[in-house]
């Protein structure tokens, strides 16, 4: 589907255009605060994995099922960077997604190939923005003007560009995008495992925010509620054509249940200015108690509150006569199996592969915001883990570790690749090279200060230390250090 | 500073009683103690409960240790937290500590973690030579050059590093052993050997241990006798 008809360079949006379609005066950012976002970002995220080749790739690599809050931010803030005033940031920001793009690719379950680098393939995920975000308005009973459209659909070339170089897979205008659009949707969208995932198993099994997670039983009721509703909504969204090949059911009122929605979150429109701001609402998901915000210190002195009162009342609970030892293990370790879900098995499909650690790589490499050749460094000393992994735990030869196979050998993890991952992450997180990592630096890592017992007598966090924490957190099974928010909440 | 709670065998012995019933009578002490030292105004007290030898004992003395010390715990939980004492047990490590005691003791350190107190540290399974050789394994593993480890950076890899060196350890029943006590952190210690039975001793011997060791010239090696009697223990 290359479009050759823009090769006109008029059309491509890349140099001269890009400083007045990015900014705080673009369209996008008229969309950005806007709360049916939230609905439009699923709808677009189903159609983006409906494709084969995306689907593949998530499938394969994505955390987004065991980690969607952290996932989420990242997006947010990738978004951010894109489309904000600052040319440097958007340059570095478009190096990285395409650094980070180049290491997806592979095949998928069918043996059909995936590249997240296929320029076809990125055309389409910034259609499906694109579309969402115009439908999400006609949805809601406030459809966008046509030059508001035209704009916005400037803009996402304008970041297809940033991202590709230019914008050729895109059609140049929108009067040529819907035909290209629909043509997609009839030929080229499956039934994908991935959309199934994101329609029937994430919101079903959505983990808490790390915030609420003192209240499982809130979450897990207000989820039962919320997630099929959530379903049924996108299913209604989508195209009808595509519903169509897709074998999705039509339930009756759906289509009302679903315009509701959307006329109800648009509705917020009329809330004060600055009340709902998709950042500080996605920050706030993906905060972590552990973090010093003052936000997080409220909510986590309540979640301390409460964890601590559950310790009194555990305390001082009677004893029954005498108790039969039930199966409560210490507090501050976990079992294998436990480790294994919450940290090595990034990608929730039940075994530890190549694509869980390079995605704490990639977790790690953003959060630090590295640059080459240090993310490099750090993914190749995660392969070299991965490879030490694989020859010590894959006693059956499939190329990948199950949890059974992990519980077995676990005492034999902390090899010497496990040490140098260890050596990396503190090099690259060491930015100014004294061997410490100071406070800032570790701010950077982690999100937080240091807590009472990390720092040495100095103030800094020596590299013996920092080693020695990290291969607790990794071979110990210990609960409750920094990684913990970094690499197991959601 | 710290107690060796020794002696509670032969109290029991001395009265024709099971050793059972010394560890029994240990309670009264344990709580006499820890609001003496909260009264004198100690900030760090570490009490030596279970030794990692301590395992050797006969089972059926061990299991009666283990569902004491649980219910000690737990009777004392509240009373430790409401007076502001931060409790935190050393050692813990033996698969043989039952699950349920080693949940109460998380769930006591989480309960009194943000305490500002008196620190009480609870040595329970604990081995003054293990706790050395976790901190070197742990320099090891985080590939610390030869060079660069010193006392302070050694020290940085044992249990609960923010622990100050002990000053004074009270060993109760007049054995003058040392039995595997914190090995590092008595290198400079003070030691009373009050002769009383555990069981036996109350605040006024732990006043007058106090008292005594004021009394002592404290020279940590050198010969000028400045140090004296002015640091609190």
């Amino acid at each position: 589907m290359t479009d050759t008809r823009s090769n006109d360079p008029g059309n491509t949006g890349t140099e001269a255009g890009v400083g007045e379609l990015f900014g705080d005066g673009g369209q996008f950012h008229a969309f950005f605060n806007d709360p049916r976002w939230a609905l439009a970002i699923i709808r677009g995220t189903v159609l983006e994995a409906a494709h084969p080749q995306i689907g593949g790739a998530l499938i394969d690599n994505s955390t987004f099922v065991t980690h969607p809050w952290r996932r989420l931010r990242n997006t947010v803030v990738s978004l951010q960077r894109m489309f904000g005033p600052d040319d440097e940031v958007r340059r570095r920001e478009a190096a990285r997604l395409n650094r980070l793009h180049a290491r997806l690719r592979g095949t998928d379950a069918h043996d059909r190939p995936y590249d997240a680098m296929d320029p076809e393939v990125r055309a389409w995920v910034v259609a499906t923005l694109f579309e969402s975000g115009v439908t999400m308005c006609r949805l809601s009973g406030q459809p966008l003007e046509q030059d508001a459209i035209e704009r916005l659909y400037a803009e996402f070339r304008a970041y297809l560009a940033v991202l590709d170089g230019d914008a050729r897979h895109l059609p140049p205008t929108v009067q040529e995008f819907w035909p290209y659009y629909d043509r997609v949707v009839e030929e080229r969208l499956e039934n994908t495992e991935a959309m199934r995932v994101i329609l029937y198993r994430l919101f079903d099994h959505l983990p808490a925010p790390p915030l609420l997670h003192g209240l499982p039983t809130l979450w897990a009721a207000g989820r039962a509620l919320v997630g099929p509703l959530i379903g049924v909504i996108t299913v209604a969204s989508l195209p009808e054509p595509f519903r169509r090949r897709a074998g999705l059911p039509e339930l009756p009122g759906a289509q009302t249940l679903m315009q509701s929605a959307y006329l109800a979150v648009g509705l917020a429109r009329f809330l004060p200015d600055g009340l709902l701001r998709t950042d500080a609402v996605v920050d706030l998901l993906s905060l972590s108690p552990g973090s010093d915000d003052p936000r997080a210190r409220t909510v986590s002195a309540l979640r301390d509150r409460m964890k601590r009162a559950g310790a009194l009342i555990r305390l001082i609970t009677p004893l029954p006569p005498e108790e039969p030892d039930p199966d409560a293990g210490s507090a501050a370790r976990r079992s294998a199996e436990e480790f294994f879900a919450a940290v090595l098995d990034q990608t929730g499909d039940g075994y530890l592969d190549w694509p869980d650690l390079a995605a704490m790589a990639r977790e790690l490499a953003g959060r630090l915001d590295l640059d080459e050749p240090e993310e490099t460094r750090l993914y190749d000393a995660f392969a070299g883990w991965w490879r030490e992994l694989q020859a010590a735990l894959d006693t059956d030869g499939d190329g990948r570790v199950s949890a059974r196979e992990y519980a077995v050998a676990v005492p034999s993890l902390a090899g010497p690749a496990l040490i140098r991952v260890a050596e990396v992450l503190f090099d690259v997180t060491d930015t100014d090279g004294d061997q410490r990592v100071d406070a800032d630096e570790y701010r950077a890592l982690f999100r937080a200060g240091f807590r009472r017992d990390t720092a040495g007598a100095d103030g800094t966090y020596t590299r013996g230390a920092f080693v020695r924490d990290f291969l607790a957190f990794m071979s110990g099974r210990e609960r409750s250090t920094p990684y913990d928010p970094l690499l197991a909440d959601a | 500073m710290a107690c060796v709670m020794d002696g509670n065998g032969r109290w029991a012995a001395r009265r024709s009683l099971p050793r059972t019933s010394g560890h029994l009578a240990a309670e009264t002490t344990v709580i006499d103690v820890i609001e003496a030292a909260r009264t004198a105004g100690v900030e760090w007290l570490s009490l030596y409960a279970f030794s990692t030898e301590n395992w050797q004992r006969p089972s059926a003395e061990v299991d009666f240790l283990m569902r004491l010390v649980r219910r000690v715990v737990r009777k004392h939980a509240a009373l430790l937290h409401a007076r502001g004492i931060r409790c935190r047990f050393l050692g813990v490590a033996d698969p043989r500590i039952p699950p349920a005691l080693a949940r109460d003791f998380a769930d006591l350190m989480t309960l009194t973690g943000e305490n500002r107190g008196m620190t009480l540290t609870v040595a329970f399974d604990h081995g003054g030579r293990r706790d050395i050789v976790a901190a070197a394994r742990s320099l090891i593993r985080g590939g610390v050059p030869a060079e660069a480890v010193d006392e302070r950076s050694f020290a940085a890899h044992l249990p609960f590093p923010d622990t100050p060196d002990v000053d004074l350890v009270i060993r109760t029943s007049g054995e003058q052993r040392i039995s595997n006590f914190m090995l590092w952190q008595v290198a400079y210690a003070e030691w009373m050997f009050p002769p009383v039975l555990w069981p036996d001793f109350r605040a006024p011997h732990f006043v007058e241990c106090l008292r005594a060791y004021q009394q002592r010239d404290r020279r940590f090696g050198g010969v000028a006798p400045d140090a004296n009697g002015e640091r609190r223990p």
